[in-house]
């Protein structure tokens, strides 16, 4: 499986490669001769693995709502409130500090839920589970420093709305 | 499918001296106006093929090429004459030959749909290219492996869960309304051409459900006649299953029923949201 969505190409540039070594080359012939396709993908396809029988059913997760209903709608809301949230300035024609800091507040959490799908989507937690522990929290590192920074920004300068004002020369 | 195999000069030639066949070729001539002593219309057909007996030889690509004249008009044709008169190694499953089974679920030029219900086009002289569905265990040639598919199918409980017996002891009853909330979601074949279509699929297929399990399970969710929709719904309330959705609408763009799947997800994503 698998060798139908990499292109020709790739196997043939991945089969041209120069070995550096005879036992490497071995080796490398061994697989090529185990294995139709190239060893080349980040993620290559796991042998299938059926739990139970084939007449089970497949395993059902735990309800979680805060992973799943809770989540989705949080974030449909975040998103559906950003759009106010980035006309109501230029709608008032003035600046109010409680809705930059709401607004710059925003678009942290919708960044982080969606950099927090993008982890969930490609990075299976059965499959590669440290790798996504590892990603999880570096992501809630990086929203953290981030805003730190827009609290800073807010606070001791002038904020994100006068910021953009200030570089946007259209 | 023998009148359609015999070429036109050997069908005269039947009807002449054998009086009997004379309507058959008769109704040939005149239902098969394709099936004329025109030059071939020759139509090559690139079909993937992997033998798992010889699990070392990498996938392949074969050709075969057709005089579409003698052809019936869909692809389910062509491999049915490929595999009785050039090589009946070739693998694939078919049964109904009309859209209602789901068998012959393949990829045909890059789109996921029924081979006997995709016509061969007959203007351009591009070859047609024949996959398996994408992102599946090939057990041979166009065969994919759907047992997960299966397994997940029947995780969703597809059947009527009531505790209540019915008033009159006879049938569960449904107004017409709840009846027709069923329309565009009891008639999936379950051919799974959306399912491998969908790219969250192909990603997490061990977790998330896909398209097609969704509407199934969207189809006992609306049915007035279950009794446990809450917990249905509590079985799809996790981050995988459900939520791996991103309406990318693969699925709706490809069901060869015309069913919209994406619609039903986005109906319990609704439904469960508040």
């Amino acid at each position: 499986m698998a060798s139908i969505a990499r292109s020709s190409l790739l196997r043939q540039v991945a089969a041209a490669r120069p070995a550096s070594s005879p036992s490497l080359i071995a080796n490398a012939a061994r697989a090529a001769a185990f294995h139709t396709t190239a060893k080349r993908s980040l993620l290559p396809p796991l042998p299938q693995k059926i739990e139970g029988t084939v007449n089970d059913a497949a395993r059902v997760p735990p309800p979680s709502p805060s992973h799943g209903s809770y989540h989705w709608t949080f974030d449909r809301l975040v998103a559906a409130s950003l759009v106010p949230l980035t006309v109501a300035p230029f709608a008032a024609g003035s600046l109010n500090p409680t809705l930059d800091a709401l607004l710059c507040a925003t678009i942290l959490i919708h960044s982080h839920t969606g950099f927090q799908n993008i982890i969930v989507d490609y990075v299976p937690q059965y499959r590669t589970p440290r790798a996504r522990k590892a990603l999880i929290w570096g992501l809630n590192a990086a929203t953290a420093i981030v805003g730190l920074a827009l609290y800073e920004f807010e606070t001791n300068d002038v904020g994100v709305t006068e910021a953009i004002k200030r570089v946007w020369k259209a | 499918m023998a009148a359609l195999r015999s070429s036109a000069s050997r069908l005269v030639v039947g009807a002449a001296s054998r009086p009997t066949l004379r309507p058959v070729a008769a109704a040939a001539a005149r239902g098969m106006a394709t099936v004329s002593d025109d030059k071939p219309r020759l139509k090559t057909f690139q079909i993937y093929r992997w033998n798992p007996e010889t699990p070392t030889e990498k996938p392949r690509m074969q050709s075969y090429t057709l005089d579409l004249n003698k052809t019936g008009p869909m692809v389910l044709d062509a491999l049915i004459r490929i595999k009785n008169e050039q090589d009946p190694t070739l693998t694939f499953r078919r049964s109904c030959r009309e859209g209602i089974c789901g068998s012959c679920a393949m990829n045909i030029n890059g789109t996921n749909t029924l081979a006997c219900l995709c016509r061969i086009p007959k203007d351009d002289g591009a070859d047609m290219k024949i996959y398996p569905l994408p992102h599946t265990y090939v057990v041979k040639d166009l065969v994919p492996d759907l047992t997960h598919f299966y397994k997940q199918y029947k995780s969703i409980k597809p059947y009527l869960q009531r505790d209540t017996p019915a008033p009159d002891g006879k049938e569960y009853r449904q107004t017409r309304e709840d009846r027709k909330k069923l329309d565009g979601l009891y008639e999936c074949i379950l051919c799974a051409c959306c399912s491998t279509s969908c790219p969250s699929y192909w990603w997490n297929s061990e977790e998330y459900l896909g398209p097609a399990i969704l509407l199934q399970s969207y189809r006992w969710l609306v049915d007035s006649r279950d009794e446990k929709t809450a917990e249905r719904k509590d079985a799809l309330n996790n981050s995988m299953s459900l939520y791996r959705c991103h309406t990318i609408l693969n699925c709706t763009r490809t069901c060869p029923k015309g069913l919209n799947p994406g619609k039903a997800i986005s109906e319990i994503k609704k439904s469960m949201a508040f």
